[in-house]
């Protein structure tokens, strides 16, 4: 089974940040409040689709071949992403 | 199924759109020349008279024009990012697909009523086969709209309503200004 990076909380769907990150080599542990990086916070498909927008150069054609969708679809796949980074964005800044 | 008969835009759109909805407007001209049936509006279809066949091909191709000015102009006023012309004439072109089932329809032999009380059922029947039909193409005309320019939420449905209310009335204005004169 394949894990799943928990981004939101499932109790008040606010932003989870990470406490505590481990060495797997030595088991040395670092705790404190980190936030989770803006890609990280986007879900598992917009995650795979930013990684092949860049595969393919950031061609937009290329993608919609690939995806087998039409140009327009995939423009506004990554309008989407681009505004929900800027909501993430703004939520950071706000705090 | 249902995306391919209400939104086949998430697959296809621009120049492919654009040459195949050419094609099913091409031969919708020909299936209208035969049967006298009228596109004298962007979501216009009347069973007619009969008139040169240019005048059928005229008929859907400046529907379809002025469709694709009026929604690109609402596109780049209200669109988040760049709207391309070739996605909205192509998704516009091909939305018009259902009137080729128009235009058989209107193979249905009508006599035209002269007065409100002269509708004949045959009348009736023709307005009941074709006004799924031009539903149909107003809800491709929407999706194409949608994907086309992006645009989300309330905006997306307000903007629609008003540039089609704008294309019917010019479309209008300029078939009468154009080719009333080569129908009657």
């Amino acid at each position: 089974m394949q894990k799943k990076l928990p981004y939101i909380c499932p109790s008040c769907t606010a932003p989870l940040q990470v406490q505590s990150l481990a060495c797997s080599q030595c088991d040395t542990q670092v705790t404190g409040s980190f936030p989770l990086p803006e890609l990280l916070q986007l879900n598992e498909e917009e995650q795979r689709f930013v990684l092949e927008f860049i595969r393919s150069s950031g061609s937009l054609k290329q993608m919609a071949e690939q995806l087998k969708l039409s140009y327009p679809s995939v423009r506004n796949i990554l309008d989407d992403i681009i505004e929900k980074l800027n909501a993430t964005k703004a939520g950071t800044k706000k705090k | 199924m249902k995306q391919l008969l209400f939104n086949p835009f998430i697959r296809i759109a621009g120049a492919r759109s654009l040459l195949l909805g050419w094609l099913l407007m091409l031969l919708t001209a020909v299936i209208a020349y035969f049967s006298y049936c009228h596109f004298d509006g962007v979501i216009d279809a009347h069973d007619g008279c009969a008139a040169p066949f240019w005048i059928f091909l005229a008929e859907p191709l400046l529907a379809w024009g002025v469709a694709v000015l009026v929604f690109y102009l609402a596109g780049i006023i209200v669109a988040r990012s760049g709207v391309r012309l070739i996605d909205i004439a192509g998704t516009l072109a091909l939305a018009r697909w259902p009137m080729l089932v128009v235009a058989i329809a209107c193979f249905i032999p009508v006599t035209a009523p002269r007065n409100l009380y002269d509708i004949q059922p045959s009348v009736i029947m023709l307005g009941i086969v074709m006004l799924p039909f031009i539903i149909w193409m107003i809800a491709l005309l929407y999706n194409a709209y949608s994907i086309s320019t992006g645009v989300r939420g309330g905006k997306r449905i307000w903007s629609f309503i008003i540039a089609l209310v704008i294309a019917e009335a010019l479309s209008k204005a300029l078939f009468f200004w154009l080719l009333a004169d080569y129908i009657r």
